[in-house]
């Protein structure tokens, strides 16, 4: 499987600096980049050096909006390449959006489409923040909020641009998408081993952020647009029956599909107490879920993660509460 | 408290924080185990019913049956909130070997 990566930001927040980094890396001598740009005429992808033509431009549109199915095709169209030898192999391939991406459709575009997912599968989103204007691009900028909020990594740039650490911007990061782990990085300078490491596609990987589960009510409702986004945590004691945990999915998406920005569990299932499931899911879309060996700590408490929009936790817990009341009633009386 | 009695309470709290998920303005009220909700210019009925149907809902001087809360959560949001546009759940396709 090749592992895709999406990288995604606010206009201006450094993700060609970044990318042009990360290519320079030998450990990504062998990725096909996909470069989604807006407008008129496309820059960035002639300020990224490239050595083969692994390299696609797709500037008829903003990648999240019109032009999805460009991207299942773009994505088709180089494996075909790779497959006949006509580009460079590559084991990689990264999509950087335009700036004014909703990221979400552009991973169900990778995540669902049946032959893509034969050969392609979703290695995680890093968004990139500026520490100097990413405070007022989060108070007026929706986009930019949803880019934060699916961001398995964050990266916080041009720290070379502010006196001390961006405390606010910090804080709103952390409220936004707690789960996400922010490395700052200085003119795109970074570990690049630790971007791309979130492996949402092994059950391991998808642990990143379930594990530290926030224990209480995320939000910022003093606040602007963000003000509908929150980030908040399910526990439970008592392992789920399967059957429970996916009609509890299956609802919140037909009711709040569109608002479900971002789902991550790790799950004590009745039927497979030693072998924890984990889930992933971005909006309505979920992956299919992974199974652990075992317990990765003592703790064997069931952890469901919530980055959504106008979604009340009471809402969640309620459901999940009236779900698992309901199989459990329903299991004694067969 | 029996065991119809809890679940209908976890109901009544269910269709109670619904009316907030959804952004309905409206009411939920218990009395004994029937669940009365009031929103979208509607008045629901919700009792429990005799099997197949686990729930019974009256809309209009109509009982209707439905057999699980996700039916129940379908009908009741249809009848308030009838331009919501619905997701279906979708699981990506699995891989097919590990990477």
């Amino acid at each position: 499987m090749i592992p895709v990566c999406v990288l995604t930001g606010f206009l201006g927040s450094g993700k060609t600096t970044l990318l042009a980094r990360l290519l320079k890396s030998p450990a990504f001598a062998r990725t096909a980049v996909i470069i989604n740009e807006f407008g008129e005429v496309g820059l960035d992808h002639d300020l990224i050096e490239t050595s083969d033509e692994s390299f696609v431009t797709l500037q008829t549109g903003c990648l999240c909006c019109t032009i999805r199915g460009d991207l299942v095709l773009t994505l088709s169209d180089i494996l075909r390449r790779r497959d006949e030898g006509t580009v460079t192999p590559f084991d990689r391939v990264v999509i950087e959006t335009s700036g004014l991406a909703d990221p979400a459709p552009i991973l169900h575009a990778v995540m669902s489409d049946d032959a893509l997912a034969e050969r392609l599968t979703l290695a995680g989103v890093v968004t990139t923040v500026d520490a100097l204007h990413g405070g007022e691009t989060l108070e007026r900028q929706p986009e930019s909020i949803k880019q934060v909020a699916v961001a398995d990594r964050l990266v916080l740039t041009k720290t070379d641009l502010v006196a001390e650490q961006p405390a606010a911007v910090l804080e709103r990061l952390a409220a936004l998408n707690p789960s996400a782990p922010v490395l700052p990085a200085l003119f795109g300078d970074i570990d690049p081993g630790r971007l791309f490491d979130a492996c949402i596609w092994e059950a391991s990987g998808k642990l990143a952020g379930v594990e530290h589960a926030p224990h209480r009510h995320h939000g910022a409702h003093d606040r602007g647009h963000d003000a509908r986004i929150a980030c908040f945590a399910l526990i439970r004691d008592e392992p789920i029956p399967a059957v429970a945990l996916t009609l509890f999915l299956e609802v919140l998406a037909e009711h709040c599909g569109a608002d479900l920005l971002r789902v991550k569990g790790i799950v004590a299932i009745a039927e497979s107490p030693e072998r924890p499931a984990v889930i992933h899911g971005v909006q309505h879309v979920f992956h299919a879920p992974g199974f652990l060996d075992r317990w990765p700590s003592e703790d064997r408490r069931s952890r469901l993660v919530f980055i959504a929009r106008d979604l009340p936790r009471e809402f969640a817990q309620a459901l999940l509460d009236a779900i698992e009341a309901e199989v459990r009633e329903t299991t004694r009386s067969t | 408290m029996t065991e119809h009695a809890d679940t209908v309470e976890l109901v009544h709290r269910l269709l109670a924080a619904s009316l907030t998920a959804w952004h309905v303005d409206g009411r939920v009220e218990r009395e004994a185990d029937r669940i009365t909700l009031v929103a979208g210019g509607q008045t629901l009925l919700v009792a429990r019913g005799a099997p197949p149907f686990r729930w019974m809902v009256t809309l209009a001087g109509r009982e209707r049956g439905v057999t699980s809360i996700a039916g129940l959560l379908r009908l009741v949001r249809r009848a308030i909130d009838p331009d919501h546009q619905a997701s279906r759940l979708r699981i990506a396709p699995s891989r097919l070997a590990p990477p």
